[in-house]
């Protein structure tokens, strides 16, 4: 559950939303053009980022939540991972996905490693397991995170463009997996790629002119598309089915 | 086989370092009560080694603290300005009574130790008006406090004596000549204290590393636990510094050697690049006590003539690839 009451956000002196409000359990697929605040609202929804007005997840107020309680809430999943540490392997850092479980001061347990060979598993990517997280393509890692985002079993997860820097094949692995995480989890989706969001079928918000127009069916029609974003569309195809 | 080999020499280091000095020893002599031999080893030579392997653990382990919290690989605490800080609180206190001592403790190992502490206050007092996720700027900040006060120590040379003039020159070189064990367990108090923190939160450090944002949206209380870690590591060297001046290149040097020969994540390699810290600093003071100028050859400037190189070298190796 997401709920935004008045919801203003500000990023380097720009205003990006403006007297937002929202409340839903539904899965979601925001869209907007470029700069409209997508990702910015998504990093205010996992409190990175600063804002006024009140954001709860789960019917917790993200601001006065400690980030490990709110952690266990919510993850979120970059289109790509800045990731300073040149030898930290895949197993490690799916591990990582766990340490909101883990005993402060003390090493992981043996039931979290057993959660990440699962895992691993279930996203076919048990051979990486001891590779740098470094080496790995943009296919490859878009996996590792998604198993570390399921490790860390939260309600609600956040993709945020997971399909950016994929080709159609490994666009498709993803678009399948997100299908079957729909099941069981709130999903989140911010992208650019129409077929993506076309096929899994969420309730679509998009941000037009700091505001959300939210879209409960109906929006994949060519009229409604170029509406909003300016351009001739035919019948969008669709590929992942 | 590197690691194991490396192991040895660094035992062999810790074991033999007593035994070598201005003074040679009559190894028979040793265990005799009283004898000079006695004496040298057990009141100088063997306090000296337990005090320069803490002292090296504590520059190595925050050289890797704040490489890591800074995210910037040429970061040690003394870029903060901290080591400027002692060495012109030395310098007042040098100048206002040289020689005086205040509860057993002398006038400049006192205020250069509240010239240490004031300037990490300083610094995390003003980063409270930065914006909390840069920190460049802290850096910036730290340079520019650094700055201000190696000038003001310029006005402390320019009112000084020469003997106050001596006396702080060789203080910003770096002496490990102690007497005794105080310092050595003051000294081992804050080693168990920094090392004992540092591990406790092995973890978060791991996450931090891969990126401050990533940490907090994986549950990490990034700024408490760099404002503990500063805090903490600060104080343990306010307290090395006060006592031994300032010693260039170990935090530097050492971490990255422990990542070269380790390649594994930052919680792994704590005890290590302590240890290891702990036994550069041991071998840097064996040569200094062995190469024998007019008097014995100041700490800090082995450090640098072994680091320096070492980490030009580094540099290089790793630009080529």
């Amino acid at each position: 559950m997401i709920e935004l009451e008045n919801l203003k956000i500000e990023f380097d002196q720009k205003s990006i939303l403006k007297n937002v409000d929202l409340k839903t359990d539904e899965d979601i697929t925001i869209l907007g053009i470029n700069g409209s605040g997508k990702s910015t609202l998504a990093k205010a929804i996992c409190g990175v980022l600063s804002y006024s007005g009140t954001i709860k997840i789960n019917g917790k107020n993200i601001q006065t939540t400690p980030p490990k309680e709110l952690a266990k809430e919510i993850s979120y999943i970059p289109a790509k991972l800045e990731n300073a540490d040149n030898f930290i392997t895949v197993s490690e850092f799916v591990l990582l996905g766990r340490f909101v479980y883990k005993e402060n001061f003390f090493a992981y347990s043996e039931d979290d490693k057993t959660k990440v060979d699962k895992a691993l598993k279930l996203f076919n990517i048990e051979y990486l397991k001891e590779h740098p997280l470094n080496s790995l393509s943009s296919g490859e890692s878009a996996l590792v995170l998604m198993a570390q985002a399921l490790c860390s079993d939260t309600k609600t997860i956040i993709f945020d463009e997971p399909t950016a820097n994929l080709d159609p094949k490994n666009s498709k692995t993803i678009a399948l997996h997100i299908k079957k995480l729909k099941k069981t989890k709130q999903i989140i989706l911010i992208t650019h790629d129409l077929h993506l969001a076309k096929f899994i079928q969420n309730e679509v918000i998009f941000i037009k002119d700091k505001k959300l127009l939210h879209y409960k069916k109906e929006f994949f029609n060519d009229k409604i598309l170029k509406k909003l974003y300016g351009v001739e569309f035919n019948s969008m195809v669709l590929k992942y089915d | 086989m590197i690691k194991s080999t490396f192991i040895i020499i660094s035992l062999g280091i810790l074991i033999l370092s007593p035994f070598f000095g201005a003074i040679s020893l009559d190894i028979d002599d040793i265990l005799t009560l009283d004898s000079i031999s006695n004496n040298v080893f057990f009141s100088l030579r063997v306090p000296r080694v337990i005090f320069a392997f803490f002292a090296g653990g504590i520059l190595a382990l925050c050289g890797l603290l704040y490489q890591t919290l800074f995210r910037n690989p040429l970061m040690t605490p003394y870029t903060l300005g901290i080591s400027s800080g002692a060495v012109l609180g030395a310098g007042i206190g040098i100048k206002l009574g040289l020689g005086i001592l205040l509860f057993g403790f002398t006038f400049v190992g006192l205020f250069s130790f509240v010239g240490a502490i004031f300037s990490i206050f300083l610094l995390l007092y003003l980063a409270k008006f930065l914006n909390s996720s840069s920190n460049n700027t802290l850096l910036l900040l730290g340079i520019a406090l650094s700055l201000f006060y190696s000038s003001a120590l310029m006005v402390v040379f320019y009112t000084g004596s020469p003997i106050q003039n001596d006396t702080l020159i060789r203080f910003t070189m770096g002496s490990l000549s102690i007497l005794g064990y105080k310092e050595p367990l003051m000294l081992g108090f804050m080693w168990v204290l920094l090392v004992s923190v540092v591990f406790a939160y092995r973890y978060e450090l791991q996450i931090i590393n891969i990126s401050s944002e990533f940490a907090t949206l994986k549950g990490v209380d990034v700024k408490k636990i760099t404002t503990v870690l500063l805090f903490i590591s600060s104080l343990a060297i306010a307290m090395l510094v006060s006592i031994s001046g300032p010693i260039g290149f170990v935090g530097l040097v050492v971490p990255h050697i422990v990542s070269k020969i380790y390649s594994t994540t930052i919680n792994h390699k704590i005890l290590k690049t302590t240890f290891f810290g702990g036994v550069f600093l041991v071998f840097c003071d064996t040569i200094s006590r062995v190469i024998q100028t007019q008097s014995e050859l100041p700490i800090g400037i082995v450090t640098a003539f072994l680091g320096g190189p070492f980490f030009v070298y580094l540099i290089i190796l790793k630009e080529q690839k």
